[in-house]
């Protein structure tokens, strides 16, 4: 069952624009958001749920339309854009007491499972916790409400390896019933490397990929060549790194013929999102 | 709404802030310009509100909520109303102390009914102006309080100056007996009425205004 769709989404401002941002979820699946740093995964999440005024495109989450159903839909929906960074001074035990009545589905056996597994203590306040804890407390909310979309901006930025690791683990077991699904945006590669179902690859506020991330690492290779061979290939590069020793470079799989003679690998993550934000960066060089 | 209301007392509008109240004793200073004891609530707490409301990011959260955007800017404006309205109630009784205590009147306009009329007409003003001007930014608070108090304060000086120098109207609003009280009913439920609907399109205004802002 699709449990969110985004089509189409346009928001323009005076230096960047979002272009037809368009992506879907199935229930019971993770999907990782990348792109680099200012590429428009804040502002995508932003306009989804209203808190930027999108220019034009449809969002639908279980089906319906979210700009008719907000209210309702965001009963059954969590997100959290940059983890707990209000109220820093007060009591957790006072926030939560404030956030469940605004939930129909409010469980209170939920929050106090949730609470005690994270070894949260309501009576701490969010400046006391670390960046880890205010995000797992922001996911307690979420989880305690009975989400069945999260929709997370950045949770593992600024978390140790160790917390990062805890946390995706959790994505994992939190979407295992398939009722539930996770967005969650990120510039760390390697974690949607361990728990991503699903990539959509965000570039100057264009989407460039959205698809399973099994099939999105197929249809590239990273390719190595000499310097003569480079000339041959280049226009079928997504990009290239040229080295004293030739060259290094992204290609589509299907572009990649066995006359070539390349060597060629799979891609990380990482080399698929280095290359492509090199092209869209040679693209935009002003001609000397 | 309720939901947002006790969000609003319980997480940004401390109860502390209602000690503004107390302001209204100033009634009792005799000979002075009455209007000063209500707008201490604009040099103090409404700015100390929403500086409190940022810093502590209020919007971060509420916006994490299963609200609309209207309704916080609804909630904020009610919250503020309430303290203005507790502001004005608390005056009342300063007020009715200071006709008994001096009853000879006060050289510029007396703390009667039409005074509180007047008030209420100035809260409206402030509200206006300040609520649609800082929910256009919803961040940006120095200029809308420099308009709004500006405008609330020429309003409080317009009609000290018109009751000093036009008979008429020192005949409508000045004035400590009963009849002058009585004269002065229409002239407090113009001021309430006027503060409501000033109110009110203070909140469409600001309400169109935030679904405008990019969060």
């Amino acid at each position: 069952m699709e449990i969110l769709s985004v089509q189409n989404l346009c928001k323009s401002y005076a230096n960047f624009s979002l272009k037809d941002v368009s992506f879907s979820l199935d229930s019971g699946y993770i999907m990782g958001f990348i792109g680099a740093n200012g590429a428009g995964k804040t502002t995508t999440l932003k306009s989804m749920l209203g808190l930027v005024r999108k220019d034009s495109g449809k969002v639908r989450m279980f089906g319906r339309d979210f700009d008719q159903n907000e209210l309702d839909l965001k009963q059954h929906i969590g997100f959290t854009l940059g983890g707990v960074d209000y109220y820093a001074k007060t009591p957790i035990k006072r926030i939560t007491e404030v956030a469940r009545r605004f939930y129909d589905n409010w469980d209170d056996s939920v929050y106090r499972s949730y609470m005690a597994r994270f070894r949260l203590d309501e009576s701490k306040r969010p400046a006391e916790l670390s960046h880890g804890m205010r995000i797992k407390y922001s996911l307690v909310l979420a989880l305690s409400h009975q989400a069945r979309l999260l929709l997370l901006d950045e949770p593992t930025s600024g978390l140790d390896p160790v917390a990062r690791d805890d946390l995706l683990e959790l994505f994992q077991e939190l979407i295992e019933n398939g009722e539930r699904s996770i967005l969650f945006s990120t510039h760390i590669t390697s974690d949607l490397e361990k728990c991503a179902d699903f990539i959509t690859y965000i570039v100057n506020g264009r989407v460039v990929e959205s698809r399973a991330k099994d099939e999105l690492l197929d249809a590239y290779r990273l390719v190595k060549g000499t310097g003569e061979q480079l000339g041959g290939v280049a226009p079928r590069l997504i990009a290239c790194k040229a080295h004293s020793f030739g060259f290094t470079g992204l290609m589509k799989t299907a572009d990649l013929r066995q006359e070539d003679a390349l060597a060629a690998e799979p891609p990380s993550l990482e080399d698929i999102m280095i290359y492509h934000a090199k092209r869209e960066a040679d693209y935009e060089k002003p001609a000397v | 709404m309720k939901n947002l209301l006790y969000k609003e007392f319980r997480l940004v509008v401390s109860p502390l802030y209602f000690l503004t109240v107390l302001f209204g004793a100033l009634l009792l200073i005799p000979q002075w310009p009455y209007f000063i004891a209500m707008l201490y609530l604009f040099f103090f707490i409404v700015p100390n509100v929403f500086a409190n409301a940022k810093a502590i990011n209020d919007t971060g959260f509420t916006m994490m909520l299963p609200i609309r955007k209207r309704d916080a800017v609804k909630a904020r404006v009610i919250s503020v109303a309430a303290l203005e309205l507790a502001q004005v109630v608390t005056a009342v009784p300063f007020a009715f102390l200071n006709m008994s205590v001096y009853p000879r009147g006060n050289m510029l306009i007396d703390a009667n009914l039409a005074y509180l009329g007047c008030v209420f007409m100035m809260y409206g003003i402030f509200n206006v102006i300040f609520f649609p001007m800082f929910y256009k930014t919803a961040y940006m608070l120095g200029w809308p309080l420099a308009l709004s108090i500006a405008g609330a304060t020429l309003f409080a000086f317009a009609v000290e100056a018109l009751t000093a120098a036009v008979p008429a109207v020192n005949h409508a609003l000045d004035g400590i007996s009963g009849g002058a009280l009585i004269r002065q009913l229409p002239v407090l439920g113009a001021g309430m009425l006027c503060y409501a609907l000033l109110t009110a399109l203070a909140y469409r205004k600001s309400a169109a205004n935030f679904e405008k802002v990019d969060l």
